[in-house]
C-alpha cells in the first residue's frame, strides 16, 4: 500500500497530492502549499488527498523534465503586450498583477516505450529532376532558359520489421490537444533527466488518462515513427500509404513534465479569467475582455453631461419667452450640442461590447 | 498474427538501410534481350523472315507460319520524361559500338556497320537482329508499326506515281519493274509537351475617314493606322510531333512520306526485324528535342499572332512555358529504291505502312519546252502579223495591243511550267 512517504522517497522531494474541487484537477504541489489558488480555474479549492484510498494508480515519478527556459524579460514583454490595447480594461488586468499572480506549473506527457514486429507496405517516393524549357521571344529572336522540376517516383513496397520505439509521446490529459493549439508544442528535444530541484515551488498536474486510454494514441504516434523508418530504409525521400499489421512486445510508461506559467486576473464579476505561457517558447494564451461595467460608467458619465446641456439648453428657451428674447437660436445650438453628447454616451459600452464579441469571435 | 506466406510472390529483396527492416519490392518485367536473335524454321531449319503480306514469319522452303506477337498499343504507348539521366546519357551516344558479328548458324565473323539492327549473314542467309548496347535502356527502341505494304504493292504504287507526273518522260513508269524494293525500319523520336504561352504586340488598325481639303476646295477619303496594344495567352498540346532519327535518309522525302498513323503501334518484338534491314537512331535525343522545340515555337507563335484582331503587328513578344514533354523512340517501316535513267540515279521512298510514294523524277525537259514555246507562240504569230499590217500602213496597232497580252500571258504559263519542273526535278 502506498503512502505519502513512499511518494516524497520515489519523488525525492516534499509533495502533497491535492484535487481542486472545482475543476478535478489534480496536482502534486510543494508540502504546505494547499492554501494557494489552483492553476487551472485559480479558486481556493485545492483539497488534500489519501495517497492510499484516492491516488491510483500510484503516481510514479516522471523520467524527464522540459525545464522552464523563458526568461523572465520575455515573460514580463508577452504580459505587457497582453494588457496593452485594451478598451475599458478591468481594473484587476495590470502586467503588475499578472506578474505577481505568475505560477509554475508541469504538464504530463506519456512516454512509452514499445517492442513491434509487424508485416508492413506502403509507397516510397523519391525525388528526381526532370528538365524543361522556358522560352522568351522578343525583337525577331528566340531566348531558351533551361529549368529543372522536382517530381516524385513512387514505388511499392511491403516488408517486416522488428523493431523498438523509445519515447513515444502521448498526451496524458484529456484537453492536451486544446493546450497544444493554444500553446504550440514542446521540443523534445531538450529533455533532461528528472531532477528534485526541476519541482521549485511548482504545481504538478497528474496524468487524467491512464495509460490503457492512452495507448489509443501511442498507436498512431508509433505507426508514424514506423512509416517515417520504412522511408529512412528504403532511402527514400517520401512515403504514403503506410498500413502495417503490428504486434507489440513488451511496453513501459514514463512520464515526460511539460513547464507551463499560469496566472490570471478577475473580470467584472470578479470571476478569475486564467492566463498561460508556454514555459520555454513564451508563447501566451488568454482571453483579453474589456470591462462592460467600466465602459457602462463612463457611458452615464458622459450622459449626465448631456443632460445638464439638455437642462441649461431648457432654461435659456425659458429665459427667451419671459425674460429677454433672442436667446431662443442659443437654446436651439446647446440642445443640439446635448444631443450629440447624449449620443456620445452610447459610444464606450459599444466599444467594449465590440471589443469583447471579437473575442469571442477569435 | 502475422502472415506466414510473406513476402508476397513476385517480390524481391529491395535495400534497406535501417536494422531490423526488410524490404521487398516487385520483380521488374525483365525483358528478354539477347545480344543476338536469329530467326530459323523449327520444322527445315531454313531461315525465316517477317512477311508483310501476312504478318508473320514465314519459311521460304517448307511454308512454315508464325504470327509475331502484335501487342498494339497505340498513341497509348509508354512516353518517358525528360529526366536529367536520361538527357544525360542520351547525350553520350552510343558508346561502345559492336562492328563485328559471329553468325550463330554457321559461324562466320561479319562486320555489322554500326547503326544497323539487324543482319543477315552472308554465308549461309540467316537473319538476325543485334540487340546495340543502348547508353540507358530507355534508349531501346521499344515500339514500331509493323510493316504492311508488301514489295508488291510498293512496285503498284512506285509505278502509278511515277506515270503520274506529265512533266516526266512516258517511259519511266516501266523502270517501276526493274528497281528493287528494300524494307527498312528507321528511327524516329516522337515528342509530346504542352506549350503554355502570353503574348503582347502592337496591332495595326486601319481607319477611313472623310475630310476637306482647304487647298483642293474637295472631300477626300483618308487611311489613317491606329496601332493598340493586344495581348492574349495561348495553351496548345502538341501530340506526337514525328523528329527523324536519322540523317542518313533525305527528310525532304522523309517528311513526304512521314505520315504514320501510331494508333496502329505494337511493342517492339524482334521477330518484326526478322529479314528487314533496321536502322538505330544516329540523331541524339537531345538535337531531336531541339528540333522539336523549335517546330513547337513556331506553332504556338502561329497561334498566337492568330489571336490577333489584325495580321499587321509590331513589336511582337511572347513567353512560352513546356510542360508534361515527353519523348519515345520508336521504329518506323519504309521501302527505299533507286533507279537508273539516262545514267543518272533516283532515290524513291514508300510508306511501309500506308503505301505513300515520295521520291526523285526526272524531267523531260523536251516536252517542258515544247509546252512553253506553245505558250508563246500565239503572241509571236500576232506580233508578226501586226508588223505586216504597220509597215503596209493597215493599221496594225490594235493588234500589236493584244500581241503584248498574248506574249505576257504565254511568258506566264512558260514561267510556270519551267517553275514547277525545276521543283519536281530539284528533289
Amino acid at each position: 500500500m502506498a503512502t505519502l512517504n513512499a511518494l516524497m522517497t520515489e519523488w525525492k522531494a516534499r509533495l502533497e497530492p491535492v484535487l481542486c474541487g472545482y475543476c478535478d484537477w489534480r496536482y502534486m504541489i510543494p508540502a504546505g502549499s494547499s492554501t494557494q489558488r489552483c492553476p487551472h480555474c485559480f479558486r481556493r479549492d485545492l483539497v488534500p488527498l489519501d495517497v492510499r484510498e484516492e491516488l491510483t494508480p500510484f503516481p510514479h515519478r516522471p523520467e524527464y523534465v522540459l525545464p522552464f527556459t523563458v526568461t523572465g524579460e520575455r515573460v514580463a514583454k508577452q504580459v505587457s503586450l497582453f494588457t496593452h490595447n485594451i478598451p475599458f480594461a478591468p481594473a484587476d488586468l495590470t502586467p503588475q498583477n499578472l506578474r505577481k499572480r505568475l505560477r509554475r506549473v508541469y504538464l504530463p506527457h506519456w512516454l512509452v516505450d514499445a517492442e513491434v514486429e509487424a508485416q508492413l507496405q506502403a509507397e516510397v517516393g523519391f525525388d528526381y529532376q526532370v528538365v524543361s524549357h522556358r522560352e522568351r521571344y522578343a525583337s525577331g529572336q528566340w531566348v531558351t532558359q533551361e529549368v529543372r522540376e522536382t517530381r516524385i517516383r513512387w514505388e511499392h513496397r511491403v516488408g517486416d520489421m522488428v523493431r523498438e520505439y523509445y519515447n513515444v509521446p502521448v498526451p496524458a490529459l484529456e484537453n492536451d490537444r486544446e493546450l497544444v493549439e493554444r500553446l504550440g508544442t514542446y521540443p523534445l528535444e531538450e529533455m533532461e533527466d528528472y531532477r528534485p530541484e526541476h519541482l521549485d515551488r511548482s504545481f504538478v498536474h497528474l496524468p487524467d488518462r491512464s495509460p490503457e486510454d492512452a495507448w489509443a494514441d501511442a498507436v498512431p504516434a508509433i505507426q508514424q515513427q514506423a512509416a517515417d523508418e520504412i522511408r529512412q530504409a528504403a532511402d527514400a525521400q517520401h512515403v504514403r500509404d503506410f498500413s502495417w499489421r503490428p504486434d507489440f512486445g513488451y511496453q513501459e510508461w514514463t512520464q515526460l513534465l511539460r513547464p507551463l506559467y499560469a496566472t490570471y486576473y478577475l473580470d467584472d464579476d470578479q470571476q478569475p479569467r486564467p492566463v498561460l505561457i508556454h514555459g520555454q517558447t513564451g508563447r501566451l494564451s488568454g482571453e483579453r475582455r474589456a470591462s462592460t461595467k467600466r465602459a457602462r460608467r463612463m457611458g452615464f458619465i458622459i450622459g449626465g453631461v448631456g443632460l445638464f446641456f439638455v437642462l441649461v439648453a431648457v432654461g435659456l428657451g425659458l429665459a427667451d419667452l419671459f425674460v429677454a428674447e433672442g436667446l431662443g437660436l442659443a437654446a436651439l445650438l446647446v440642445l443640439l450640442l446635448a444631443a450629440a453628447i447624449l449620443i456620445g454616451a452610447l459610444v464606450p459600452p459599444f466599444i467594449a461590447w465590440e471589443f469583447n464579441r471579437r473575442q469571442d469571435l477569435q | 498474427m502475422l502472415d506466414a506466406n510473406f513476402p508476397p510472390a513476385g517480390y524481391i529483396p529491395a535495400n534497406s538501410s535501417v536494422p531490423g527492416i526488410d524490404l521487398f519490392m516487385p520483380a521488374p518485367q525483365l525483358e528478354k534481350q539477347e545480344a543476338i536473335v536469329e530467326f530459323r524454321c523449327p520444322q527445315c531449319n531454313g531461315e525465316t523472315a517477317y512477311n508483310a503480306a501476312d504478318g508473320g514469319l514465314n519459311c521460304a522452303y517448307c511454308g512454315f507460319h508464325e504470327p509475331p506477337p502484335k501487342e498494339v498499343v497505340g498513341k497509348g504507348a509508354e512516353a518517358f520524361e525528360f529526366t536529367v539521366t536520361t538527357v544525360e546519357w542520351a547525350a553520350h551516344g552510343w558508346g561502345i559500338v559492336r562492328d563485328e558479328l559471329q553468325c550463330q548458324n554457321c559461324g562466320a565473323l561479319t562486320a555489322v556497320p554500326p547503326g544497323d539492327l539487324t543482319h543477315t549473314c552472308p554465308f549461309c542467309a540467316s537473319n538476325q537482329v543485334v540487340h546495340r548496347q543502348a547508353p540507358q535502356d530507355l534508349l531501346r527502341p521499344r515500339f514500331l508499326i509493323p510493316l504492311k505494304i508488301s514489295e508488291e504493292e510498293c512496285r503498284t504504287a512506285v509505278r502509278e506515281w511515277l506515270g503520274s507526273s506529265w512533266m516526266t518522260p512516258g517511259k519511266l513508269r516501266h523502270l517501276a519493274r526493274t528497281a528493287h524494293y528494300a524494307p527498312i525500319y528507321i528511327p524516329y523520336w516522337t515528342f509530346d509537351a504542352f506549350s503554355t504561352s502570353v503574348w503582347r504586340a502592337q496591332v495595326a488598325h486601319t481607319r477611313r475617314y472623310r475630310h476637306y481639303n482647304l487647298s483642293t476646295k474637295k472631300w477626300e477619303t483618308r487611311t489613317k493606322t491606329e496601332w493598340k496594344w493586344e495581348s492574349g495567352n495561348v495553351r496548345l498540346h502538341i501530340d506526337d510531333l514525328l523528329v527523324s532519327g536519322t540523317n542518313k535518309l533525305s527528310r525532304l522525302l522523309l517528311e513526304r512520306i512521314q505520315r504514320y498513323n501510331l494508333h496502329e503501334l505494337v511493342l517492339y518484338d524482334p521477330s518484326f526485324l526478322a529479314g528487314v534491314q533496321a536502322q538505330a537512331y544516329d540523331v541524339q535525343l537531345d538535337h531531336a528535342w531541339a528540333e522539336a522545340r523549335r517546330q513547337m515555337r513556331a506553332r504556338t507563335k502561329s497561334a498566337c499572332q492568330a489571336q490577333a484582331t489584325s495580321q499587321r503587328m509590331r513589336n511582337f513578344s511572347m513567353n512560352l512555358d513546356f510542360s508534361q514533354e515527353s519523348w519515345r523512340y520508336i521504329l518506323m517501316p519504309l521501302y527505299v529504291a533507286t533507279y537508273r535513267y539516262e545514267d543518272k540515279t533516283y532515290q524513291v521512298m514508300i510508306n511501309g505502312q500506308t503505301g505513300v510514294v515520295g521520291g526523285q523524277r526526272p524531267v523531260d525537259w523536251r516536252k517542258i519546252g515544247l509546252l512553253a514555246g506553245l505558250a508563246l507562240l500565239p503572241g509571236v504569230f500576232t506580233g508578226l502579223l501586226s508588223l505586216i499590217l504597220l509597215i503596209f500602213n493597215e493599221g496594225g496597232f490594235p493588234l500589236l495591243a493584244i500581241t503584248a497580252f498574248l506574249l505576257a500571258l504565254g511568258a506566264a504559263v512558260a514561267f510556270y511550267l519551267v517553275h514547277h519542273a525545276q521543283q519536281l526535278d530539284d528533289i
